[in-house]
Parts: C-alpha cells; structure tokens; sequence
C-alpha cells in the first residue's frame, strides 16, 4: 500500500520541479513509449477491436462470408433463441458451468489450505499442483483425456472394479460432459495459487485470539478463514465462471471436432464456431457471440450485486 | 554531453520502435495475397488437398516429377484432413486467397460456383493449356456445372460395401451380385447370432447410401435445388436403423464413437460398413482381419442406385496464373507416371493414359478394380444425383442426426424435423 503511493507521489514531484524544457523531452518520452507500444496497439486495434466492432454490425446481418452482408435487423437473434440446437448448447454450458466452477474452487480451497501448511517441501508440492493449470489447454491433454476415459481404458477399467460399468464416458452422450468437467477440476492449480496467496494474508493473531477463546478448527475456518479470503473468494468464482462459460478446446478436442455424440458437449462456444466456419453463417455466429457478451456481462454484474451480502472487505487492512 | 547521448538512443530507439510498427502493418496486410511470382519468371502455385499420409507421399511425389518436367512452376502444397481442409478453405476463398489449385468433390461444386471461385476451364482447355480428351466413363462431367467445367476428375469411386472378409467367411456367409436388404440383413443375423459381433457400423447415417437407397425406389437425396425425399421417408429410414441398433445388429454407436478416427470395422466391432470403394484400402492398414468389397443390396434384385462420383481438381478463378495451373492439373491427370504414382487412392484413374499405365498388384488396389469392373457389367451405373449448393452441410447434419437417433437421444420423426428445417437454411446459405 505504501510503495504505491510513493511511487504515485514521486513523479508529480518530479514534474513540478523540472520546468518547460523538460516536458518537451518528457512529450518525446512518451512518443517512444507509444511507439514501442504501436506493435500491440496495431494488433488490437486491426485484431481485436476492429473485428468486434464489426461483428457487432454483422450480428444484425445475413452474412455468409462471400456475399456482402444484409441487414436482417433482429431476425438472427428470433431464429437463435428457437434454435434447438442454440438451446441445447446453452443447457450444456449452464450444466458445465454450473458443476465444474464449484467442484473446481471447492478442489482448489481444500488444497490451499493444506499447502497453507508449512511443511518440508511446500514448494515442490505447490508447482505439482499448479502444473495441470499450464498444460490442461493444450490439445494434446484433451487426446489423453479422450483416452482416460474411452472405453476398456483407466477409467473404465477402475469403474468396473466397483461394478459401475458403462463402457467409456466419451462415447456416452450422459457421461461425456462429465469428462469435460473432471478435465476443468483437474486444473484447479491457478485458483489455488490465488486462494494461498489470500490465506498468507489472514492474521495470525485472529486465529491465535479464536484459539484462546476456545474455537476449534472448524469454527475457526467459517469464522475467521472464509471471511477474511471472502475478497479472494470472490475473485476465483467471477474468473473461472467467466472462463467456463467460454470452453471450447477441450469440448472441441475430446469429441473429437465434432462435440458430440448427439450434441452432448455442444459446449456454446462449438455451436458459435460451427455456425461460423463450418455452415458460414458469420451473421448468426456473432450474434451469438454478442448474446454471450451481455450473458456473461449479467453474470457478473449479479455476481457483483452479491458481493454486499458475502464478501467481507477489511476497512482499515492495517 | 550526457544529454545529447541520450537523446541520440532514443532517436535510434524510436527508429527501432517504429520499423517494428511498421514490420508488424507489413506482416498484416502481406496476408493479402502473394502474387508468387520472382524476377527469373519463375511461377509458385499453392497446391492443397485432403487425404492420409500415403496420399500425402504419393502427391509429393507426382509433385516433383511435375517440377522437373515444368523448372518454372514450383509447387507449394498445403495438406490436411477432410474437415480441416474445408474449414480453411472457405476462410481462405472469402478472403480472396484460396489455394491456385485443389482437391475438390462433387458435393462442393455448385457451393464455390456459386461463390465464384472456381475457374472454368473449358477456356484453359480452348487455349491448348489442358486436355479434356480421354477420359473413362464419362466422368468428365462429374466435374461440370451449368456448361462450365469446373472441375477436372482425377479418379472414379462408387459407394460399395466393405466386409470383414474373415468374419463372413466363418458365420459363412456370402453376399452376390443383387442381394435384397432382406438378405444383407439377414446375414447380418447370422453373423451376429455365430460370432457375437454386430453386423454393421452404422449405415443410416450415411448420406451417401441413403442416396442410393432412394435411387433404388425411384428417388434421389438431392434433387436440383432441395431435398429428393420426404419426411416420412426418412422417419421410416431411421426408425429401422434404430430398431436395428437396439437389437445388436447395427454395433452400439458409443463404441464406435470412441474408436474414431478409426473405423468401427477395422476397430473389429461390426463385420462390415457401407463406405466409398476406394476408402477400402485404408482397413487393410487399421485393422486386423482381411477386408473385401461386397455388392451394395438392393430393392427390387437387380438396381444399386450405383453412379460414378469423383475427387477432382479445380483451379481457383482468380489465380494470377491460370496458363500454369491448368498446366498443373492437365499433368496430374493425363501423365502416365502420376497415374503408376498415385494409384487408385482418389479412385480408380479417371484418364485412359494413367488407367492403363498402372497395374494393380496389390490385393486392395486389385480389388477396387474388380469391383467397378463388376458393377460396370451389371450395368447398374446411372448418372450421378445433383448436388446442390449446401449439399456438404446437409452431409454433416445427416450424419449427426443419424448419430443421435442411434444414441436413442432423437426420436426419428423429430429428427427429420430437424435435417428438413437445416436443409432449408443450407440451401438458401
């Protein structure tokens, strides 16, 4: 907290005491900044802002790619929100979201406070933990995963131990989401990093207090421990909500392209980009995509609304 | 002393900053489009297919043989799997930058005419670049739209039955020329009944055989501009697949499923699978039994609804170079030596040049040969069904619908709901 304000104090002091000539120089600083800025600045702008603007315009369009696009004005959203498929590709998200974001922050708490711990190799432990979060994107994993959980292989063969046989999840339209979801919990390293950082800043002297008081450690964890990471708390559920909502590798991979069988991880995203660039109907995918903008925006903005009745700030944070 | 120093790395630091600006605008709008061609009059043009590996080598191959025959065209190939490949080339034609040639099927034809982005080469072959002459069976105009030829056939493939030689063998059975779908099934039935496998890998979701199933009843899956068929049809079509899965006949779809990219009958779960005759010789390399190609059943004993189809090649229409690419195609489908290349791995050699420079010596490649022979002599081959624009998509979407109805997450008649509602769409994309 200091170092932030003395470092925001110090160049206004700076400023005042050098006169004209320097902010000439200082003018010319900045120049160079932007222009080293300008590689990233021009990718943003021709690669990210500019294709949002306009597939903004293009959601309110007909648009196959080759013909010029038509205003249709809302016919794109009308035809979507009838869509079957549109509405079976927002049930299977919801579910996704909806299992995998608490399995996954429930995964990364209860390691955190075990890595919490001081112990002999905490380090070594904490990166092996953290490693799945590095790799779990990538398209190889989502082969291996395929192969977990296909038929007669890990998976299934440690099911039939316990006489729950159902030949591979990955071909099973009810099982194969869940595969989808083990593949999100098992990256539940960089939530954890997050929580551990927001267990080290609990004062030690709460708990000494509570202990004295005679509160054990389940008393101590609801009362003093999940208030006083509720902020951090806050902050893993809205990231990795956010980031549910938008899986598409490991829907699109472990299904191998086509996120089925029978449409059971026609994750939102695979719908968007088959309706893109398999049928080249760019007019209808943006205005799925823009429909997901404002859905995860709401999403947000509730999570926020709800912050006032959960989430415990400290006022005065020493 | 200080000062100016300073001043002076940040002049040269700017000057960095800004050719790297600039090296990034390049780097942009050089995706625009490469004319290839360099000072000497040398010629690149981008060549893309799709296909395995083994098509992949023999390509390479006919590709060099090309470049010492023409030093002042250079090929540069692009190569990936099926889907992959239409993916990247409707981006790459919207943008304007499709590859100068490429590997193309009957199903896409009228889609990119209509998009205008496929040359006609009749004026190619007006100009003395390329040869129309000789070509077998009249598969020439599997490559033609409208009077305009679009395509020119590398090779000609029909759909056929595939079978797990070692399996009929044993439940002893055999199929013959002209069998009914009674009989296929039946035999399906034996098979099942002696070996405890399925009997097939899934034939209702496979466009192309439903094709022929209505051409064996007097229709078609595609007429001119909309579906050749109606919803009872086929809510008829997949009540049966499904009832056919659920008593083992047909192999349990989420076994195949999770054996892709390998095919059920090669995984050794069903003893045979309807697919195009020259796909055969991909079993032999997946799987372990001995495969063979069985006649298609039919309706009434005698008609297979067979035709020729084709892979072809077609030449974007605004390459820089369209003399060279018709050149290019002209060789790959009259040059003898491409033909011993390549093999009938895009379907039997669709010119009398290559057709009889290679022998089959191998059982697979034999086999394709016979096959068509075969089918050729009992003169079942009609003319092929139209494919209309969107045909590819409507191809998907019967293939995943199919899979639903087969996963029991469908019911048939919603299903056909669906596909007439998609079609729709497809058509007027």
């Amino acid at each position: 907290m200091t170092l932030v304000k003395e470092a925001s104090v110090r160049p206004a002091g700076k400023r005042s005491a050098v006169p004209a000539a320097g902010r000439r120089g200082r003018r010319r600083e900045n120049l160079a900044g932007y222009l080293f800025m300008s590689p990233w600045i021009a990718g943003f702008l021709l690669l990210t802002a500019g294709p949002m603007i306009a597939s903004l315009y293009y959601a309110f369009t007909s648009y196959n790619l080759f013909t010029p696009p038509q205003w249709v004005g809302l016919d794109n959203f009308t035809t979507m929100f009838q869509d079957p498929r549109w509405q079976k590709s927002v049930q299977v998200t919801l579910k996704y979201v909806v299992v995998a974001t608490p399995l996954k922050l429930l995964l990364a708490l209860g390691v955190a406070l075990l890595l919490a711990q001081k112990r002999r190799g905490q380090g070594l432990y904490r990166a092996a933990f953290y490693m799945p979060s590095l790799i779990g994107a990538s398209v190889s994993v989502g082969f291996v995963w395929r192969a977990l959980f296909s038929d007669d292989a890990i998976v299934d063969r440690t099911q039939k131990v316990f006489g729950l046989d159902v030949g591979g999840w990955i071909g099973n339209p009810d099982y194969v989401i869940y595969a989808l979801v083990a593949l999100s919990i098992w990256q539940f390293g960089a939530p954890m990093v997050i929580f551990l950082a927001g267990l080290k800043q609990v004062p030690r002297e709460l708990y000494e207090a509570a202990e004295m008081d005679g509160a054990g450690p389940i008393r101590r964890f609801w009362n003093i421990t999940l208030p006083m990471i509720s902020p951090v708390l806050f902050f893993n559920v809205l990231l990795e909500s956010i980031h549910a909502f938008q899986v598409f590798g490991s829907a699109y991979v472990v299904s191998d392209t086509r996120c089925g069988p029978a449409d059971a991880t026609l994750v939102y995203t695979c719908y968007l980009y088959q309706k893109g660039f398999k049928e080249a109907q760019m007019g209808f995918a943006s205005a799925m995509a823009w429909t997901l903008v404002v859905a995860v925006a709401l999403v947000t903005a509730v999570l926020f609304w709800s912050q006032k009745k959960w989430v415990h700030y400290e006022e005065a944070a020493k | 002393m200080g000062n100016n120093g300073s001043v002076e790395r940040r002049t040269v630091l700017k000057a960095a900053g800004a050719s790297l600006a600039t090296l990034g605008l390049a780097a942009t709008t050089g995706c625009g489009g490469d004319g290839g061609s360099s000072g000497d009059g040398t010629v690149t043009l981008r060549y893309a297919w799709w296909g395995g590996e083994p098509r992949t080598i023999a390509i390479k191959k006919t590709i060099a043989l090309f470049e010492k025959k023409y030093p002042k065209i250079k090929i540069k190939p692009e190569f990936t799997d099926y889907e992959a490949f239409w993916e990247k080339f409707q981006t790459q034609a919207s943008g304007g930058n499709p590859p100068d040639v490429f590997q193309n099927a009957v199903g896409f034809l009228r889609k990119y005419d209509k998009r205008g982005v496929l040359m006609d080469l009749k004026t190619q072959a007006d100009a003395g670049n390329l040869s129309l002459e000789n070509f077998r069976n009249g598969v020439l105009a599997n490559g033609q739209v409208d009077g305009k030829q679009i395509g020119i056939p590398v090779g000609a493939n029909t759909m056929s039955l595939v079978i797990d030689l070692k399996a009929f063998k044993k439940a002893g059975v055999e199929p013959k020329f002209g069998w009914t779908w009674d009989e296929y099934f039946d035999a399906l039935q034996t098979i099942q009944d002696k070996l405890k496998i399925a009997g097939d890998t899934g034939y209702f979701a496979i466009m192309y055989l439903y094709d022929l199933y209505l051409r064996q009843n007097g229709k078609a899956f595609f007429s001119d501009s909309a579906l050749g068929f109606t919803e009872d049809d086929v809510t008829q079509w997949w009540e049966d697949g499904y009832k056919r899965v659920k008593s083992g006949l047909v192999a349990d779809p989420k076994k195949i499923e999770q054996v892709k990219p390998k095919s059920g009958l090669s995984a050794g779960l069903a003893a045979s699978e309807f697919t195009w005759d020259n796909f055969s010789i991909r079993y032999e390399g997946e799987g372990e039994s001995d495969y063979g190609l069985a006649p298609i059943p039919t309706t009434d004993g005698k008609q297979t609804g067979q035709y020729l189809g084709s892979l072809m090649l077609s030449a974007f229409s605004g390459t820089k170079h369209p003399k060279e690419a018709a050149q290019f195609i002209d060789f790959m489908v009259h040059d003898p030596e491409v033909g011993k290349i390549m093999g009938y791995d895009r379907g039997i050699l669709a010119t009398t040049e290559q057709y009889e420079a290679f022998t089959p010596t191998d059982a697979n490649n034999k086999g394709v040969a016979a096959y068509e022979d075969e089918v050729a002599k009992a003169g079942v081959l009609g003319k092929i069904t139209p494919h209309p624009s969107g045909a590819d998509i409507i191809e998907a979407a019967f293939l995943r619908i199919g899979g639903e109805v087969a996963q029991g997450k469908t019911k048939p008649a919603d299903g056909a709901k669906t596909l007439f509602s998609e079609a729709k769409a497809a058509f007027a994309g």
